[in-house]
């Protein structure tokens, strides 16, 4: 990628972020920064907070019981945490993807059409054209053009990940959170999900969680490293994996733990 | 040696040995118990389809002169009918008495008909008339023969008399199996008597005229008229006339001629339960809906096990709840505007019965949506949908499974409930139809079989078509619970 002369824009900023669950301390005094249109790995062992972090961003921790957070947070633009912050809002302009595919109980179209419809009242040929459009930046449309009402669970876990992921992009968000999106497919089609991941980074800010260190490498040009709610370290990935500044990021990248 | 842990291993392998016998025992005896149940219910079932068939019709003689208001009882069951003859009816059951001779005729009456189901012609001697209990009527299809006498006294003035025939009021030649002709078999020496063959089904009542036979002396009594009601199959089995009349829409069991018809107590019941359904799908569905998407945590814990508690109140505490409280309730609202005779009608059996079930069906519909997966609820709500649009988009059409299998498990519990039925409905036995039916008295599936078992003549054909509509009952109950089972483990999400 070409770096373009202009000062660097973050699409999501966060501040000395806390987070508790109840009386555990799950995020200590999280910095974390990610620049606009680019892909931010973050990267860490199991339970060290990286997860809980991106879920902050659309605060969907707030379903858990006895989930407080604290800091100051600026994702597209917004507050999530404003007294006055419009849920709705910030979610249409976070899109999320999950560990395992969840596509609604319903066919291809309606998983894609649904939020749409709602949100904007597209209707008719102009959600037709949508949808479309909609799997075909998913590379989707070609595997299921010929059976848009059929139901997505019979999709395969790779092309019901991609549905999701169309699913995401049909809302028009500007970033998207990826919370280990592969961990549950095969190295095929999570080789066709990394291949999306680096087209859309053209147009989205891309946040993905992951525990495939080559994932990180292949897809991020940022990377954020994560260890017992800390940040340990965040920096250009290829900067990162080469010298890292931290000895337990130099020890995590090379396998001595993790 | 290690022989501690192997010995352990070993004990825990006799355990799980034993406890795999046990399960498999358990899961076996209870398939066996209700495939049981049913053969057994089968089994009884049979004693609905052996019947006998009566004869039904009512055949007598009658003075031309005599007003028809004094019309003889024509009861082929009874024995002895007589034209103006007192005090030979009302005989006690199986009691025999002779033919009453003329000089017990003398001033009483003077034209006699006599009937005898057994024996024939050639050795009646003495003629003895025998009465059976009114219940238990002649068997048409039997062996004996019905003969009809029928002569007069020498005090009689006429010419001739009228033999009028016609069928009991409840008689349904429909439901028997049996053809009758009414056939004149011995006409009196020297009188000219016209041919007798009459077709009963396709001529069910009617009279014919016939001359007159006076006989001289005792002996002679039998030397006149001989009538014989004669049966001929007509092709239908026993099965299938019991089948017929099961279908039909009466339900009298105790009757002369009992009607065995399940239609009022199956619609009755049906009603019932799609009443209690309709009632109760709104505050079950807004419940489980209440307690699996907007119930703080804790409200929750104490709200499910209050709520699946309340499916365990005694029905019949149920019922005096509804006789105490929705009865008198009703009748003050809905009462007055439709004309209500009894607070205990099918709209109380209904409404109850909505209450038995609320608990049930939101109880699973509650366990259903509760297993909609996370994932689904946070694929909802990241796509910036609001609770409302995720739980109508969403949650609730993921959970349509399991949400049908909460209204069917619910409609199995209500439709084979017997005591709100028993207490709220009234105990008519009425075909439902209409709108007034609903608030009218009714009766049925469970209900009868409980009330009616009570008093019931073991191994008798209304003994068996207890058993039968107790068999049709547990056939409906079972596949609605198959059914609902079925989908609600089609139900239990897989992802």
């Amino acid at each position: 990628m070409v770096a373009v002369a202009s000062p660097v824009k973050h699409a999501v900023r966060a501040e000395d972020v806390n987070l508790y669950y109840g009386t555990k301390h799950a995020l200590k005094g999280v910095n974390f920064a990610a620049p606009s249109r680019q892909v931010t790995a973050m990267i860490g062992p199991s339970g060290c907070g990286k997860s809980s972090f991106l879920r902050c961003l659309n605060r969907m921790n707030d379903r858990i019981p006895g989930a407080k957070v604290t800091g100051k947070f600026e994702v597209a633009g917004m507050d999530p945490y404003a007294k006055n912050a419009d849920l709705m809002r910030l979610r249409r302009a976070v899109g999320m993807l999950f560990q395992k595919p969840n596509p609604f109980p319903s066919s291809v179209f309606e998983n894609i059409a649904l939020a749409p419809s709602l949100h904007y009242g597209i209707k008719g040929s102009t959600l037709e054209g949508m949808v479309e459009e909609t799997l075909k930046r998913a590379a989707l449309w070609d595997e299921v053009k010929d059976h848009l009402r059929r139901s997505a669970l019979e999709l395969s876990g790779g092309q019901q990940q991609r549905l999701c992921l169309a699913r995401m992009l049909a809302v028009e968000p500007e970033i998207l959170l990826m919370d280990e999106p592969c961990s549950a497919l095969d190295p095929i089609s999570t080789g066709k999900i990394e291949d999306l991941i680096s087209e859309l980074s053209k147009d989205y800010t891309v946040l993905i969680v992951t525990h495939n260190l080559q994932q990180a490498h292949r897809v991020s040009s940022q990377l954020a490293f994560f260890m017992l709610g800390e940040l340990v370290e965040m920096g250009d990935t290829e900067a990162v994996f080469e010298s890292a500044q931290s000895e337990v990021t130099r020890d995590y990248l090379s396998g001595r733990f993790g | 040696m290690r022989s501690g842990p192997t010995n352990f291993m070993k004990k825990g392998r006799v355990i799980d040995w034993i406890m795999e016998r046990l399960v498999a025992f358990c899961g076996v005896a209870i398939g066996l118990m209700v495939v049981g149940m049913f053969a057994y219910l089968a089994l009884e079932s049979r004693y609905a389809f052996d019947r006998k068939f009566p004869y039904g019709f009512r055949i007598a003689a009658q003075p031309v002169s005599a007003p028809r208001s004094e019309a003889v009882e024509m009861d082929p069951n009874a024995s002895i009918l007589t034209s103006h003859m007192d005090g030979m009816d009302g005989l006690d059951d199986k009691e025999s008495i002779p033919m009453p001779t003329l000089a017990e005729l003398q001033g009483v009456a003077t034209l006699a008909t006599g009937s005898l189901v057994e024996g024939d012609l050639k050795n009646i001697d003495p003629l003895m008339l025998a009465r059976d209990n009114w219940q238990s009527w002649h068997d048409a299809g039997g062996q004996r023969k019905f003969l009809l006498f029928a002569f007069a006294t020498p005090e009689h003035q006429d010419k001739s008399f009228v033999l009028r025939w016609e069928p009991d009021a409840a008689f349904d030649a429909d439901l028997s199996v049996h053809n009758l002709r009414l056939k004149l078999i011995k006409a009196p020496v020297g009188i000219d008597a016209p041919a007798v063959d009459i077709d009963l089904r396709a001529r069910p009542r009617g009279e014919i005229e016939l001359p007159v036979f006076i006989a001289r002396s005792d002996d002679e009594r039998t030397q006149g008229y001989v009538f014989e009601l004669e049966s001929t199959p007509t092709g239908i089995s026993a099965i299938g006339a019991t089948l017929r009349g099961f279908f039909k829409t009466e339900w009298a069991p105790t009757t002369q001629y009992p009607r065995y018809g399940l239609m009022p107590l199956l619609l009755s019941t049906v009603i019932i339960t799609i009443l209690a359904i309709l009632f109760a799908i709104g505050p079950a569905l807004l419940t489980a809906l209440y307690l699996s998407e907007f119930a703080p945590h804790r409200l929750r814990e104490w709200l499910k096990p209050i709520i699946e508690l309340l499916a365990s109140i005694p029905t019949v505490v149920l019922g005096y709840f509804g006789l105490m409280i929705v009865a008198p309730g009703l009748m003050a609202t809905v009462g007055k505007a439709f004309g209500m005779e009894s607070g205990r009608s099918l709209l109380t059996a209904a409404v109850v019965m909505a209450v038995l079930i609320i608990p049930t069906i939101a109880s699973i519909a509650e366990d259903g949506l509760r297993n909609i997966p996370r994932s689904l609820r946070d694929g909802a709500e990241a796509l910036g949908l609001t609770s409302t649009e995720s739980i109508r988009r969403v949650i609730l059409p993921a959970a349509r499974p399991a949400l049908y299998a909460a209204l069917l498990l619910g409609f199995a519990r209500a439709i084979g409930e017997t005591m709100i039925v028993w207490i709220l409905s009234g105990g008519t036995p009425a075909m439902p139809t209409g709108v007034d039916a609903l608030v009218a008295s009714t009766r049925g599936i469970a209900d009868t079989v409980g009330i009616e078992m009570a008093n019931v003549e073991f191994e008798q054909p209304h003994y068996g078509h207890l058993f039968l509509i107790g068999l049709v009952l547990f056939a409906i109950t079972i596949v609605c619970n198959l059914l609902g089972q079925r989908l609600a483990r089609r139900a239990a999400w897989r992802s």
